[in-house]
């Protein structure tokens, strides 16, 4: 019943993941069963109680046993449902830790591009919330539809029981039963996925509304957005409506079916003329009344529970998809890379596995160990994927590129960072102490060596001079206490400390805050010297003395040299050049508009 | 109870009064459905009467009938709210939250997360509305049918009554321990998902630095101990709830038996005849099971109380004063005279005792360090807030005498984070003015530099950036936010280093692009590169909340001050080179 009705199937694919918590839900399901099958016991005895006091030599002793029975039943009930909920609930708990365990490790496994392209966010959403939300279904459902599907069977027995012509009474409101079983499961999907999408809508508007307004409201009066936000609103309203205005008949024939009342009027109807004739006893009518509703009764919470299911299924199968992403393959014999070069060897690659035109089409780029490579051309020319390439982010999709003359695919991933470090996303912050920091990239550094590489990193100075509690500062959640340059001044002390043969590095974040530029710059140099490094260039004037500058144009390397050379080339470079200068020397101009008006 | 339903009634909106109409119809259906149940008893006592009196039972059972199928159509009654009015409950909510949303002042709007506030438009509204339509009827049910059936025992007989009374009474103050105890769970399980999806963010954006030190998956210390704490913090708030909630539900159903237990002995000491204890049996399996229901569903009531709670408060958000005397600026020089500022809840303050004048038509740009005051200038310009002393004037005109709408209809505004809607790039920039012809726009796209790259798109102007504009670049996006300020031709113009983190070749464009746009008009530009300002008509300086120093380029560098040390910190890093050695700094 549960299963056609909600379709539980993603959730359970993932409880499967762990058989300890599958097994227990097990038995929690079965206490919960015991639990209504012994909630129908004690209203039997009730019954049976009420029932000795008509006869004719009725006895304080029956009686009490039967009162003890009650309590005893009532006692096994309660206990069995306690215990059911509490082992469900558990279970469910260490199924989140469980199911989370393995996402942090899919995670771990998976193409970092993948990851950073879903975002943190969304990741966040998965991780916490939709894992979360399974425990509506494993810790709430599991020990109720034990009860709801032991209690109808139990009833229906002890009335057979006791006596089968009530329950053949009982048995006529089934009928009834599935009609709006049905009633209610049919047109359900699409239904739904109408209400979803209408939902889904909603929250975007929601979002876009909420995200925007500060900045729009500085713009225009909100009109617009408002207007954008309204037409939603009004679009889920509309939808709700439509979907009520048909499903409003069934749900009504629900609620008015699906309660008690009813059955117990035609139990009562029923009873007058069997009573009449001697068929039944006035104690069995007291049984039927006490426990004849009950098949009806259990379906009637199954209403509210649906939506949890859905939102947990939903849930469910976002975890799954997660889950599901193919890892990036690790080698079977890795190797180690020998030296610190860095080759492209004919790269084509594609974010969009096969199809569309190639990000970057045939790339080779040699970076000798020890030298300082510039990648240089517009926003969509390739040089970000090039850089997102070599500590394998993804996989090319054919050609090859090398570190330390050995193919990343042929690297455990473990061994490729630690030889490569990245400056090229958001400074990268935990919650912990400026200490703690720095040691992420070497656990077993001593504070000599910390103090060192933050020296050398334009660190110390800051530490020493502005925090209350130096080295054991906290620096807040991802760093929040700091500016972006004494964060990203710390990035760059870990991978000082790190020491990785080679450095990649994104002019762009690498100098995202102008206030704290020179210390930054000194701190980068540091960094860089000596070790092989791979530079995405935004400023030609920081890259005229590199060793080499790959300009990158549709995916394709088009120019290569040093700057002097390519400067008088006459090619691409030397246009870039002319509008650099250009840009460097643009400044607003207050004067020049005063002299326009004068 | 009562703020509960004064919450409710709040978010009802105009449609409290067909809530209030439900909410009666509800509490005659529970009636109708009391003396149903009560009906059983001379029911009963018809049929176990010796020999069984047919012609009542006959009577009773049409009796029960008919309260049945008034019950019936009661709550079908009861019922049309959700189908007729829960879907326009949350449109109408979240409009109004939406136009607080609009007008409540700007410092208060940054002080809440955008996330919360999405929540509170969206999942918050839906629950609340829940909350209002089903459980509001559902609690006056499982309230009302026990408590009149509670009556009618009572009248019974009171000895039996007295049992149930007895449970009832005790049973208060476990529901209120429950609730104490599950709030305090809550708070519990939202601490440890707060500290939880930190870890997680943090993961995720720091994996290359995990995977390097075999800090990812399983082996990832960090994460397996927030994983753990939560755990922790889900099986303590569940213990701690679990204990009352049995002591409940076994309180109700130990009431149950009690019941039966008194009625037998009553019974045979003949204080009670069997067809009356039969009757306060059935009714009371009644009263005990509607209890009981109510004890599980005290979450869901909470949650939808917690939404409805958090509704009210944005609903509750004033808008910023409007002081009287406000006419429409004519001219167009800001004025600072004594202007201090302290954000809401701090205590230092961020400006003190600054004044300064933004001539008409001239190019005033700030400067200084991060922290220094130059964003809540431009803030205070746009009354984001209003300053705690001291005014701020446009063109003579105490902006705070200006609603935001009518002061924004004279400034323009280009951030340095551009934020696009999701819809068309004509759109976005029809923005600027919603009453803009097509050519008016597409004059502003030009000028804007936005028709280079709009006319090689597939479908040009009416091509969708896509959610957040990920398919057009930094410069591309910024240049869409300007062509959106010239169509705006605002007198005023703000900017926030525009230009501060685009590629070479946008930047030029974006340059050209702000040219066209201040062309004229007085602007205040806040500035980080120093040599973007060099042509200004007035620089002001920045430090710790005070302007420290003032004058143009020349008069600066003239002087020895921070200005003066800035240029030259400055002039050095242009000269900086990526090389093999380290530089020669």
């Amino acid at each position: 019943m549960s299963d056609n009705g909600v379709g539980l199937r993603p959730v359970k694919e993932l409880v499967a993941l762990s058989p300890g918590v599958k097994a227990r839900l097990g038995r929690a399901l079965a206490l919960g069963a015991l639990g209504g099958a012994g909630a129908v016991a004690g209203y039997v005895c009730v019954a049976m109680a009420v029932g000795e006091l008509f006869t004719a030599d009725r006895s304080a002793g029956v009686l009490a046993w039967w009162a003890g029975g009650a309590f005893g039943c009532l006692i096994v009930s309660l206990a069995a449902r306690w215990l059911a909920e509490q082992v469900a609930h558990r279970a469910s708990y260490d199924l989140e830790v469980v199911l989370r365990t393995e996402l942090a490790d899919a995670l771990a496994a998976m193409p970092l591009g993948v990851v950073w392209r879903t975002g943190a966010g969304r990741i966040k959403k998965i991780v916490q919330d939709d894992v979360a939300a399974l425990h509506n279904v494993v810790a709430d459902a599991v020990p109720f539809f034990g009860a709801v599907a032991a209690q109808p069977i139990a009833a229906l027995l002890a009335l057979g029981v006791v006596q089968w012509k009530l329950l053949l009474v009982a048995l006529l409101v089934l009928p009834v039963a599935t009609v709006s079983f049905s009633l209610m499961a049919r047109d359900h999907t699409a239904q739904r996925a109408r209400y979803n999408q209408a939902a889904e809508d909603v929250t975007t508007a929601v979002v876009e509304f909420v995200q925007g307004m500060p900045v729009v409201r500085t713009f225009d009066d909100g009109r617009t957005s408002f207007r954008r936000f309204g037409a939603a609103v009004t679009a889920f309203t509309d939808a709700v409506g439509a979907w009520t205005a048909t499903s409003r008949r069934a749900s009504a024939f629900n609620q008015l079916v699906i309660v008690p009342l009813p059955t117990l009027l035609v139990l009562a109807a029923t009873s007058v003329p069997m009573l009449a004739a001697g068929w039944i006893e006035p104690g069995e009518l007291v049984l039927g009344l006490l426990i004849g509703a009950m098949p009806i009764e259990s379906i009637s919470p199954l209403m509210h529970l649906t939506n949890y299911v859905n939102d947990s299924k939903a849930g469910a199968v976002r975890v799954s998809e997660l889950l599901a992403e193919p890892p990036l393959p690790e080698p079977e014999y890795p190797r180690e890379p020998q030296g610190a070069s860095v080759s492209l060897r004919g790269v084509t690659f594609r974010y969009t596995e096969g199809r569309g035109a190639p990000v970057l089409d045939d790339v080779t780029i040699d970076v000798p160990e020890g030298t300082v490579c510039a990648l240089v051309g517009p926003s969509g020319s390739g040089k970000s994927t090039v850089a997102r390439l070599i500590p394998r982010f993804h996989d090319v999709d054919s050609g090859a590129v090398l570190v330390g003359g050995v193919d990343v695919r042929e690297m455990a991933s473990e061994v490729l960072l630690r030889h490569v470090a990245l400056v090229f996303q958001d400074p990268f912050l935990v919650s912990g102490t400026v200490a703690e920091n720095i040691r992420l990239a070497r656990a077993d550094a001593t504070d000599d060596e910390i103090i060192a590489v933050a020296k050398a990193a334009a660190v110390h100075d800051f530490v020493v001079g502005e925090l209350s509690d130096g080295y054991q500062t906290q620096v807040g959640e991802r760093g929040g206490k700091l500016s972006g340059g004494q964060r990203q001044r710390i990035t760059i002390a870990r991978a000082m400390l790190s020491d990785a043969p080679v450095v990649v590095l994104d002019e762009a974040t690498a100098f995202a805050d102008p206030e704290s530029e020179s210390a930054i710059h000194e701190a980068v140099a540091r960094l860089t010297a000596g070790r092989t490094v791979i530079v995405i260039a935004h400023r030609l004037a920081t890259i005229t003395g590199v060793d080499q500058i790959v300009v990158l144009d549709g995916g394709r390397v088009v120019e290569r040299g040093r700057h002097a050379d390519l400067v008088t080339s006459g090619g691409r470079y030397s246009k870039l050049w002319a509008r650099h200068e250009q840009a460097a020397s643009w400044g607003l101009a207050g004067n020049r508009v005063q002299e326009v008006i004068a | 109870m009562k703020r509960i339903r004064r919450l409710m009634m709040l978010a009802a909106g105009p449609y409290a009064p067909q809530f209030r109409a439900t909410l009666r119809i509800s509490v005659v259906a529970s009636l109708v459905q009391a003396l149903a149940y009560a009906s059983f008893i001379p029911l009963l006592a018809a049929l176990a009467a010796d020999p069984i009196d047919t012609g009542a039972a006959w009577t009773w059972v049409g009796v029960l009938a008919a309260l049945v199928v008034a019950e019936a159509l009661l709550r079908l009654r009861e019922s049309a709210f959700t189908y007729d009015y829960w879907h326009l409950v949350t449109g109408d909510t979240r409009t109004r939250l939406g136009e607080r949303l609009r007008s409540m002042p700007q410092q208060e709007l940054a002080r809440r997360a955008a996330g919360d506030l999405t929540t509170v438009v969206g999942s918050n509204v839906t629950s609340a509305a829940t909350g209002i339509s089903s459980f509001s009827t559902l609690f006056v049910r499982l309230v009302a049918v026990p408590a009149l059936l509670g009556v009618v025992i009572i009248a019974v007989d009171w000895r039996l009554g007295l049992v149930l009374a007895v449970s009832v009474l005790v049973s208060v103050p476990l529901l209120r321990r429950l609730r104490t105890l599950s709030n305090e769970g809550f708070r519990r399980v939202d601490a440890a998902n707060a500290g939880m999806a930190d870890r997680i963010v943090e993961y995720v954006q720091g994996l290359p630095v995990f995977k390097a030190t075999g800090q990812a998956g399983a082996g990832s210390a960090r994460l397996a101990e927030v994983f753990a704490h939560q755990h922790e913090a889900n099986a303590e708030s569940n213990r701690s709830a679990s204990i009352p909630v049995a002591a409940l539900q076994f309180l109700v159903q130990a009431a149950m038996v009690a019941l039966v237990a008194l009625g037998a002995a009553l019974v045979l000491d003949a204080r009670l005849t069997v067809p009356l204890l039969l009757a306060v049996v059935v009714a009371a399996a009644r009263f005990a099971e509607p209890l009981g229901a109510a004890v599980t569903m005290t979450k869901l009531f909470e949650m939808s109380e917690a939404a409805l709670t958090r509704i009210s408060e944005v609903l509750g958000a004033g808008a910023l004063p409007v002081r009287p005397g406000g006419r429409a600026p004519e001219s167009f020089g800001i004025t600072f005279t004594g202007v201090g500022f302290t954000y809401d809840g701090r205590t230092e303050p961020v400006l003190e005792d600054v004044s300064f004048e933004v001539p008409e038509r001239g190019l005033t740009a700030l400067v200084g360090p991060s922290g220094s005051g130059k964003t809540t200038v431009t803030r205070l310009m746009t009354r984001f807030a209003d300053p705690r002393t001291g005014v701020v004037r446009l063109g003579g005109v105490d902006v705070s005498t200006l609603t935001q709408e009518e002061l924004m209809r004279h400034i323009a505004v280009v951030f340095q984070d551009v934020y696009l809607f999701d819809d068309t790039i004509l759109a976005n920039i029809a923005m600027g003015r919603p009453e803009a012809t097509h050519e008016e726009i597409l004059a502003a796209a030009r000028a804007a530099n936005v028709h280079t790259f709009a006319e090689r798109l597939p479908d040009g102007y009416e091509t969708r950036v896509g959610e957040i504009g990920s398919a057009l670049s930094g410069g591309e996006r910024q240049r869409i936010s300007i062509a959106r300020a010239i169509l705006k031709d605002a007198p005023v113009v703000l900017l926030d280093e525009p230009t501060a983190a685009l590629d070479t070749e946008s930047e030029v464009v974006v340059q050209q692009a702000i040219d066209s746009l201040v062309t004229g008009r007085t602007v205040v530009v806040i500035a980080h590169r120093l040599s973007t300002v060099v042509g200004a008509d007035q620089i002001l300086v920045f430090e710790n909340g005070r302007v420290v120093q003032r004058g143009t380029h020349t008069d600066l560098l003239g002087q020895d001050g921070r200005y003066g040390d800035m240029w030259r910190a400055q002039t050095r890093v242009k000269d900086w080179r990526l090389t093999r050695e380290p530089s020669p700094s």
